[in-house]
This record gives structure tokens, sequence and C-alpha cells, in this order.
């Protein structure tokens, strides 16, 4: 709280002009707060006979903006806001009445505003025969003498002092602000923890969607050649042609069930993961790529390894970036990195193709960026026409 | 013919003894783990070891390293790794090494157990049996290449070729005749910039190193 010096006549009557606004609105809101106390009481009455307990949490909301309006204010006046710290009002009615009562914040406010509503109106009355001898005193003094101003300053003390008390009476406790800032990371955790459950369920249900439409039935037509045959063995064996031709494709069959299972655990968790690791089975998706693939790894495959959600969405990004290069950018070499962050785990792959990837082309990329959504990963595309074509992926994890 | 066994599931072990036992094979030695592989392989020095890639302790890949490992103390043991999977790096692992007698199958292939045993038999003589997904894979994902200029019979037979069978086999496959098969053999040497090799093993290596050039 520094008041600057007012050296003129000039400067003393805007430096005593700013400070008068600011009691001003402080009286304003001291009228205002006068007002509250009525809803307040109705509130008190209606939360008595229970029917009423609805009104109580937007009560408290509004006493939360009269707060908030006021903290504002001085941070204008000061140069810095008083913070802020209250329990969030969610979840149930019951649950948000609960959290208002109990909120340490709530009596805090409550507390200044009957308060404020003294020295809030008191500053002003104080002010206006300020004004007054100050004009008189101050125009001979400052204005004829060219002496320094000393009764118009004494305004910019009165604002200083309702800077000082409403700083006191609205700081929240060290406590508190702790309180609100778990809170506060409590609600972001249980989005994002929504968003990981979600992509889980989706994930669960493809996979069973797979394993029912695909190899279960296969393996339920295998059964039934199967039977076919040996009931036609037991009955005649006289077209053993017949039989021969149903055992065969009983076998195909089974030979097609074993391909989709290899595709859908391909799906869950490409089996090179568990073998060789992220970086070995990214080695081993360039080497397959039909491009000259330089990998580069920084600290990946050194230390603790990444969730294994974390690493098969980060082989899939680069299965699917690499298979786009080779087939549509016309490249012949490209560059995988693979970073270790304290955050996470960040990929990137960039070829010297032709560029211009287009995402709603039906190009792989949607199903990347779905794949690294859910994850809470994010995903860069640069691929100017002309190339290269760059694709930067962060995938969030604790190593 | 004397064989040693590495398979950690005890109903595809079972399987394997006894599908190989009924065709007038030997079983030498069976291992359950992986450290027991090299072991039992230095131990028997069987004709051909069929090893699965993945086996306890570490469910990781000990099966084809234990393979790795013992074809460099006893360089042209014939080895015929099966695994759930096939991953292209692997078949190049196996083979890096330029000799023969490799092999690396689906474990699905052993339900056609005609064709198992043949590819065994060729494994065994110092042939090579390349699973046909791990050459459709080495065959494609590739831009601009050489490849594309090979007429589609001619694909096939590069196909055939690269998983190890001979001319007759090819012959047989393809419905052709053996003259027809060596002038397309000759046309794929001379489109990818091969010298022409002679019939057998090392035509497949050469082929194969071509491939995995990438």
């Amino acid at each position: 709280m520094s008041t600057p010096r007012p050296t003129s006549m000039r400067q003393a009557l805007d430096w005593a002009d700013r400070a008068s606004m600011q009691l001003l609105m402080g009286a304003g809101m001291a009228l205002l707060s006068y007002v509250f106390i009525g809803v307040l009481i109705f509130t008190a009455v209606a939360s008595v006979i229970v029917i009423g307990l609805g009104v109580l949490p937007e009560t408290v909301l509004m006493l939360r903006r009269m707060a908030g309006f006021k903290r504002r204010q001085v941070g204008r006046w000061s140069g810095t806001a008083i913070p802020e710290a209250y329990t969030p009002l969610t979840g149930t009615l019951v649950e948000r009445v609960r959290k208002a009562v109990k909120d340490p914040g709530t009596y805090r406010d409550l507390r200044w505003l009957f308060v404020h509503i003294v020295y809030g109106l008191a500053l002003l009355y104080v002010a206006l025969p300020l004004w007054v001898i100050g004009v008189l005193v101050d125009g001979v003094w400052c204005g004829l003498l060219g002496r320094r101003a000393v009764v118009l300053p004494l305004l910019g003390r009165l604002a200083d002092l309702d800077t000082r008390w409403s700083r006191a009476l609205l700081k929240p406790s060290p406590e508190a602000e702790r309180n609100a800032e778990l809170a506060e990371r409590v609600e972001e955790l249980t989005v994002t923890r929504a968003g990981a459950v979600a992509a889980h369920g989706a994930e669960l249900r493809r996979i069973e969607r797979d394993l029912h439409d695909g190899t279960q039935a296969r393996l339920v037509a295998l059964s039934m050649r199967v039977g076919l045959a040996r009931r036609a063995y037991d009955k005649d064996v006289t077209d053993p042609e017949a039989i021969r031709r149903l055992l065969a494709d009983a076998q195909g069959q089974a030979e097609e069930a074993l391909t989709e299972l290899r595709h859908v655990v391909r799906g869950i968790h490409p089996p090179i993961l568990t073998d060789r690791g992220l970086v070995g089975a990214v080695r081993a998706l360039a080497a397959s790529s039909g491009l000259e693939v330089a990998v580069r790894d920084d600290g990946v495959e050194d230390g603790p390894r990444a969730p294994a959600a974390v690493e098969a969405a980060a082989y899939f990004v680069v299965a699917e970036a690499l298979t786009n290069a080779a087939k549509h950018s016309g490249a012949r070499r490209a560059t995988v990195e693979l970073t270790r962050r304290a955050a996470g785990l960040r990929i990137s792959v960039r070829d010297e193709g032709r560029g211009g990837a287009d995402e709603s082309g039906g190009s792989g990329l949607l199903g990347m960026r779905r794949r690294v959504a859910a994850l809470d990963g994010t995903m860069d595309v640069a691929s100017p026409t002309g190339g290269p074509t760059e694709i930067g992926v962060e995938l969030p994890c604790v190593w | 013919m004397r064989v040693v066994i590495a398979e950690d599931n005890a109903l595809l072990r079972e399987g394997m003894v006894l599908l190989l036992t009924s065709v007038g094979h030997e079983v030498a030695a069976v291992a359950a783990t992986g450290p027991e592989v090299l072991p039992a392989l230095l131990e028997h020095r069987p004709d051909v070891a069929v090893l699965d890639v993945r086996m306890p302790p570490g469910f990781r890949d000990e099966g084809l390293r234990a393979a790795l490992a013992a074809r460099r103390q006893i360089p042209d043991l014939p080895v015929l790794v099966l695994s759930q999977y096939v991953e292209e790096t692997y078949a190049a692992e196996l083979l890096s090494g330029g000799a023969g007698g490799v092999g690396y199958l689906l474990k699905d292939r052993v339900g056609r157990v005609d064709e198992f045993l043949d590819a065994l038999e060729r494994v065994a003589a110092g042939g090579t049996a390349l699973d046909p997904e791990v050459v459709t894979e080495l065959l494609t994902r590739r831009a601009d290449d050489p490849l594309d200029a090979l007429t589609p019979r001619e694909r096939e037979v590069l196909h055939l070729m690269a998983e190890g069978r001979d001319n007759a086999t090819i012959a047989t496959t393809l419905v052709i005749s053996d003259r027809a098969v060596s002038k397309h053999i000759g046309n794929v040497f001379l489109k990818l910039g091969l010298p022409p090799t002679d019939s057998g093993h090392r035509r497949v290596l050469a082929v194969l190193a071509y491939l995995n050039k990438g």
C-alpha cells in the first residue's frame, strides 16, 4: 500500500478523486450489504423451517460474489488482490448445504459483511468533510503557494485503511487456502478419471465384440463341422469324401479363429512390447516399415517402463505414422524419437515426404488422435504441402 | 530324426511329442523353461530343435534367445522356432547368421501336419522354412521398389521361394511346369538385380537378404 506523494495540485486532486471513488464504492457496497441482511434473515428463517434449505447455497454463493467483488476492488487500489479460497459447492442439494455450512470462508465473509457496513459508511462520512477542508486549505497552500498538499492526500490514507481492514477480514486462513487447492485438484482428477474409465469401458466392449462376433462364432462353426463329421462317421462311412471335406472345413475354421485371435491380441497389447519393451518394439516397426528409419531413444529404454496402456498407445501411434509415411508420403526416410520427460512420454515421427496429410481424408490420423486422447494425451500434426510431415504426441504418465 | 522340444505349455508339448513320435521321430529331450533349453541342446545335439519363443521365467523371447545362443555354439544346429505370433525382426535375427537350417513358423501351422513335418525336415536338412505371414510382411509396405516390376505370377513364385520351398514344390503348388518355375525365378533375380545363384538354400538366403534390407 504505497501512496505516491502528490506534488502538484492537479495530481493531488486526481489522487483524491481516485481514493474517493474507492471509498464511494465501499460505501455503496456497505449499503448493498445492509439490504443483503434482509436476504440473510430470509434464508435463515427458510432454513429453520427446512423447506427453504435450497436457498442456502444460493445465498452463500451471492455472499461469495459480493466478497469477491470487494477483493478485486481492493486489488485495483493496492495492486495485489486478496486471494480467494472456498470449498466448491457441488453435488446434491444436501452436499451443497453441508459444504456451504462447513466452509469457514462462509463465516469469514459474514463477519466482513457486518463489519464492512460500519467502516464502509464511516470512511465515506470522514471523507466528505475532508474534501471541503482539502479544497479550501490545499487550494491556497498547494495551488496558490506551490507547497505540498497536506489534506487531500489523507483521502488516499482512508482508502488505504479500507484496504488494510478488508484484507484482514477477507484473507483466507492458510489452511483454507490449501484445502481449496486440494478440492480443485480432486475435482480435476475426478473428471480425468471418469474419462479414463469411459475409455477403458469402450476398449473392453470393443474386445468383447471382436471375440464374440469373430473367434467365438468360428469356434461354434468348427465344433458343428466336427460334430457333423462324427455323425457321418457313426452312421455310414459310404461317403468318406464328405467326411474329409467336413474335417478340412473344420480345420480351416480353426485356423481362421487363430488368425482372428492374433489380431485381437495385437489390438489389446502387441506381444512384441512384452518381449522387447517400447524401444525394441519401435525398432522392429522401423525395420519392417519399408523405409529407412532412424530411431532415437532419449532415456526411454533406461529406467522404469511406462504403463502398459501408454506403451501400447505409443506403439500404435508409431505404427500408424510409419504406415502412412510409407504409403502416402513418398518419403524414403523417417525419424522416430522417443523422449522420457518428467510428466510423461513424448513421441515424434517425422518423414521427409511430400506432406499434405489430411485428417479428414480417412487416414489413420483420427484413430491415432482418439487413442491418444483416451489417455489424456495431446497430438500435433504439422504437414504443410511439400512436406515434411511431423507428428508429435505427448502421453502423460508416471514413470 | 532326433528332436529336442522346448515348449512351456504342457498341452502343446505333449501334442508335439505325440505328433513327432507317431511319425517315427525320436524326442531326445523336452525343455519346459528357458534356462533348460541351451543345456539340453548342448547335451543332446539333436538333428533339429523345435523351440517356442515365449518361455518361463520371463515369458518374453527366451526361446528365441536360446536358439540364437545355441547356434553361436553349434553353428549348423537346425532350429525351428514356433510362435503364437510372427515378428519380422525375429526372422531377421534368426537368418542374420547367414547359415541355413532355420525355420520360423506360427504355431497354428502345426495343425497342417504334413506341411509341418515337411518344414521340419527341410530345416533339419539345412534349408529354411519361413511362415507365409512373415513373407507377406516382407513383401509389402514398401514404396516404389523393384518388387513392383514383378508380374503377379513372379510375386507368387518369390513368395514361395522366400518361404523356403524348392522348385518342385513351387511347381506343384502353382500347378505349372518345372521349366516355367525356373524361368520365373530367373526373371525375379534379374528384376531385383540379384546375381544368379544355384538352386537351393543359398538362393533363399539371397532373396531374404534382399527383402530384409528394407
